[in-house]
């Protein structure tokens, strides 16, 4: 289980992606994530999955990538039985999966190469409000802090003869009961002690918050950007190719 | 007895040995301390001995009986393991059922589960809270409470995993009368801790851990004379053997406790006068 936690984290690395301006990465991510929503054959999700592999190893992030798919591999098996049991065919449970592995791993190319702190840049860029952008931005980075938390809890109950895998259906839900009320119980006290530690540090003293960093497209930004826009104008023609 | 046989581990995907070829053999009615820095991979090796980890290469037997060949289930009932943080367990409404419910997954009789859960309360004096919900215990009872939950089940081994954190020293005194207790009813307890002065006081084997090799292993006195395997691992020197070498040859071993230090250093002061 630890090692999963390790695909859902970012980490500070050195790549051609990394260095660009997060906004461009959330478009690049975005353009992914609506073309895999709109793609509709296993070709098409060829080209997709391909280009978002090799955004994954400009960005050196692939291993990682490929952790996170593996964490929710359960989720596409699931899909595709689900798909198949209510009576669509093999091709289209196919591309359902497909869907959702395109999804995932296009959202990753994001979260994995950009910082918490370009995360909170970005949203105020859009002009969002504060407390909004700092809800969400600390969701994001205690996800793996609650993912060890996690990891620890079920060590300790496992070490105490919990076996969380036995038994039927409804005893296996039963057995994540000593897992889930002492990771909710630590996760209400993290943020009590949170809410504690930034009243401290006189949060929302002043009105007009100030940030060390500022964000500027660079040259290379807006290449990226055209780049993008028009690699993703040839696959809607593509498609449209394909589809007439 | 539990048999660690060329063991290297490594976490799936990852790039580099944690644990590295570590061979040791912990018998029964010992007390072990493992020490070493953040890091080292002390606590990857704690849970290699009662199965939660399995070692990538070599082996670890307890018992005679290889960890990946049973559950883990099978061997926590041989080996109990008390984790730092108390808040990564407890999760029943009573502490009386947090006590019993590793009985209960081992599978004890009702008559035992109640005898046992008594016993473990009464002795670490939490029967006035049996009722209490136990998120209600204050930071040293909910350690405590832990320890109780592990030594209900009367296993062979106990590890102890930073005991000693947040607590006060008339705890850490009491923990250190259950500790010899229990090695006089032959059973080995393994401790791992930062906290030098506890581990002197304990004078167990003690085992250092650097960068997941085990670079000394012996008599507490003796690890604790090697300078140069001490600062590799970031450990300072326990007061009281720090006292001895500044006195040496005025006195001739490192006191083991206190109460020894005292009457050494009143014979050596008669002496002077």
């Amino acid at each position: 289980m630890f090692w999963l936690a390790e695909g859902l984290v970012y980490r500070r690395q050195e790549s051609i992606i990394h260095s660009l301006d997060p906004r461009v990465k959330l478009i690049i991510s975005l353009s992914l994530f609506l073309l895999s929503l709109f793609s509709s054959t296993i070709f098409e999700f060829i080209i997709l999955l391909s280009a978002i592999f090799l955004l994954g190893v400009l960005s050196k992030v692939l291993r990682r990538m490929i952790k996170t798919i593996t964490f929710s591999l359960t989720f596409v098996i699931m899909i595709f039985a689900i798909n198949l049991l209510v009576g669509y065919d093999l091709i289209f449970s196919i591309i359902i999966s497909l869907r959702f592995i395109a999804i995932i791993s296009s959202s990753s190319i994001f979260f994995l190469t950009s910082s918490p702190d370009e995360l909170d840049l970005v949203m105020r860029s859009l002009h969002l409000p504060y407390d909004l952008i700092f809800a969400f931005v600390t969701a994001v980075r205690f996800v793996p802090v609650i993912l060890l938390d996690a990891v620890q809890i079920i060590d300790s109950q496992r070490s105490r003869g919990l076996e969380i895998e036995k038994g039927n259906i409804f005893k296996r839900i039963r057995n994540y009961i000593p897992v889930l009320i002492p990771l909710i119980v630590q996760s209400i006290i993290r943020s009590e002690e949170l809410a504690e530690a930034m009243e401290s540090r006189a949060y929302g003293f002043s009105k007009k918050r100030t940030s060390y960093y500022t964000l500027h497209f660079k040259r290379k930004d807006y290449f990226v950007l055209c780049l993008n826009l028009t690699l993703v104008v040839l696959f809607i023609l593509l498609i449209h190719l394909f589809h007439l | 007895m539990i048999e660690v046989e060329s063991l290297y581990f490594k976490y799936p995907l990852a790039n580099d040995y944690v644990l590295k070829n570590i061979s040791l053999k912990i018998g029964l009615g010992e007390v072990v301390g493992i020490m070493g820095g953040n890091g080292s991979g002390k606590t990857t090796l704690i849970k290699h001995f009662n199965g939660l980890l399995k070692p990538t290469k070599g082996f670890v037997k307890v018992f005679g009986k290889d960890t990946r060949k049973e559950s883990v289930a099978y061997f926590s009932k041989k080996v109990g393991l008390v984790f730092q943080n108390p808040g990564h367990q407890i999760f029943s409404d009573t502490v009386w059922n947090e006590v019993a419910f590793a009985l209960k997954n081992f599978g004890f009789e009702e008559e035992i589960i109640n005898k046992r859960v008594k016993w473990a309360l009464e002795f670490f004096n939490l029967i006035q809270y049996k009722d209490m919900s136990p998120l209600l215990l204050s930071g040293g009872e909910k350690k405590r409470l832990c320890l109780a939950s592990v030594l209900a089940w009367n296993p062979d081994f106990i590890i102890l995993d930073e005991p000693t954190v947040g607590q006060d020293f008339l705890q850490k005194e009491k923990l250190i009368e259950i500790i010899k207790m229990l090695v006089t009813q032959n059973k080995t307890v393994i401790v791992v801790s930062h906290d030098v002065e506890f581990i002197w006081l304990l004078q167990p084997r003690l085992i250092l851990i650097s960068n997941g090799i085990i670079v000394k292993d012996g008599d507490c006195r003796s690890v604790f004379k090697d300078d140069s395997v001490l600062e590799k691992c970031g450990i300072t020197k326990p007061q009281l053997v720090e006292l001895y070498e500044e006195l040496y040859p005025l006195i001739e071993r490192p006191p083991v406790d206190i109460v020894e230090a005292r009457s050494m250093m009143l014979k050596l002061l008669r002496g002077l006068k």
